[in-house]
């Protein structure tokens, strides 16, 4: 049966239309649904990150007699001081605090988790000297094409000499691997925003319209 | 106006009519283009294929409404094989949103389609704040970052939990994500430190990056997208939604594809004439 949808499929419904209606022009249905969802988005994130973050995070140990959370409390409640141009220099305390453990962590994701490993699987199949005898033709072919890439687009991104003769040469390569690495992300982009377009008019089709079974 | 100038001044909105045209026709009318598997995807199928009955396998929903289309079918096919293979499943999620998506293919897959025990063969932590800090803590104690469940049952009365503590009881981890937090903090900070299998599933945009994990032995897997998607329900045997939406995937890259050419085309043309 066409149409019989509950009121929450039919709200979708409408307000996907809504949102649509503007791949045609602007026009009063898109701005509603705009509006409804930047309203909704900041309602339901001020509730999420108080219930989520906040309450059971910080509130309810310090309700359980862990005193340490004053800490993060007085750190956070400093961030409002950047409201008052004579308090604001108290702002530095907790965007200090927030600096140094994000770098903390970033600085050993960024060795242990990116450089480290990735250099090791670069490098390491030349290393054990044994390309070809370790992996199949085709495998050590693509593990000298990754080597070649990422040194010529290391090479493009040298500026501290004049691209020129075999720097020139080399850094042109390593454009030419950048042109098929940006090709391979449009054609994944493409990819994903059909997959949406297909997950909405799939939505409308079978679960609002019931056309599709 | 020759036919040149009006091809090169078409009005957009006949291009977007017409990929809409190209998504909607093959729902109509599938022509159940072949789907073949790739070496990513089967290295997850075989992962999880290979591991002892009631081994742990811990999938992060990082992923919100938007991302469903593509992530979603990945989520229900893996907890299949898991279910299908006798695995416990162990679900978090690092994006608040994606919840909801998280509960609904527990109820679709764990109960309604295995009649799966919660708390004994799945578990359902909800959604976990914090990101990097929290997933830093969950290798070292799982306890103490998930003390109660989605609905607010202590941890220590889940029997399922009672031989999962820290990152070593964890057989495989999955992150099904399209962002940050996701697989980049599960690599960067969980897999560097505890390392074991941690494979993904991304949305279609965030693919490419990932391969480059895949080649360093980082990740033991990796669903790219709804392709993905498409190639593990083949791999379970059942047709979902994400193989449903192949067809309309190829006919509007053809059909964009087309676009991309006539575009050059004119172009070239235009520049010759000029």
């Amino acid at each position: 049966m066409l149409m019989t949808s509950g009121p929450w499929v039919w709200i979708a419904g409408l307000l996907t239309l809504a949102i649509y209606s503007f791949l045609y022009k602007d026009n009063p249905f898109y701005k509603v649904a705009e509006y409804i969802f930047v309203g909704l988005s900041a309602g339901y994130w001020a509730v999420f990150l108080w219930w989520n973050y906040a309450y059971p995070n910080l509130f309810v140990p310090l309700g359980e007699g862990n005193y340490w959370n004053i800490i993060p409390i007085v750190l956070g409640f400093m961030m409002f001081t950047q409201l008052s141009k004579r308090t604001s220099w108290l702002v530095r305390f907790p965007l200090t605090f927030v600096l140094g453990v994000s770098l903390g962590l970033q600085v050993i994701a960024a060795v242990e988790g990116d450089m480290v490993p990735q250099l090791q699987g670069t490098f390491s199949p030349f290393a054990k000297g044994a390309l070809f005898n370790t992996y199949n033709f085709w495998t050590s072919i693509g593990l000298i094409v990754l080597l070649v890439g990422v040194l010529s687009t290391l090479t493009y991104f040298f500026f501290s000499r004049e691209h020129k003769g075999v720097l020139g040469v080399t850094s042109k390569i390593g454009v030419y691997f950048l042109m098929v690495a940006f090709g391979a992300s449009f054609g994944y982009t493409i990819m994903a925003r059909i997959s949406l377009l297909f997950g909405r008019l799939h939505f409308l089709l079978s679960d609002w319209m019931h056309i599709l079974r | 106006m020759s036919i040149l100038e009006r091809i090169s001044n078409l009005d957009r909105r006949i291009i977007f009519l017409t990929v809409a045209i190209a998504v909607i026709v093959p729902l109509f009318l599938p022509l159940r283009l072949p789907i073949e598997v790739t070496p990513p995807v089967q290295q997850l199928y075989d992962v999880i294929d290979s591991m002892p009955a009631r081994s742990v396998v811990l999938i992060s929903i990082d992923y919100d409404p938007s991302g469903a289309p593509e992530l979603q079918p990945a989520t229900l096919s893996i907890m299949r094989h898991c279910f299908a293979k006798d695995l416990r499943v162990l679900v978090l999620g690092l994006w608040a949103p994606g919840v909801p998506l998280g509960v609904s293919a527990l109820e679709e897959v764990a109960v309604g389609e295995f009649g799966k025990e919660y708390g004994v063969d799945f578990v359902n932590f909800g959604y976990k704040p914090g990101g990097a800090v929290t997933l830093v803590n969950l290798g070292r104690d799982v306890h103490d970052v998930c003390r109660q469940d989605h609905n607010g049952t202590p941890v220590d009365s889940l029997s399922m939990m009672d031989d999962v503590r820290a990152a070593n009881d964890i057989g495989l981890v999955i992150s099904m994500s399209m962002g940050i937090p996701g697989s980049d903090q599960w690599i960067w900070y969980y897999h560097a430190r505890y390392r074991g299998n941690l494979a993904t599933a991304q949305t279609a945009i965030g693919a490419p990056k990932y391969y480059q994990y895949l080649q360093s032995g980082q990740l033991v897997g990796l669903i790219g997208g709804m392709k993905g998607a498409a190639e593990y329900e083949r791999l379970v045997g059942r047709r979902g939604l994400a193989t449903v939406g192949m067809d309309s995937q190829s006919i509007s890259h053809l059909l964009i594809i087309g676009f991309v050419l006539l575009g050059n085309i004119i172009y070239w043309l235009e520049k010759r004439k000029k």
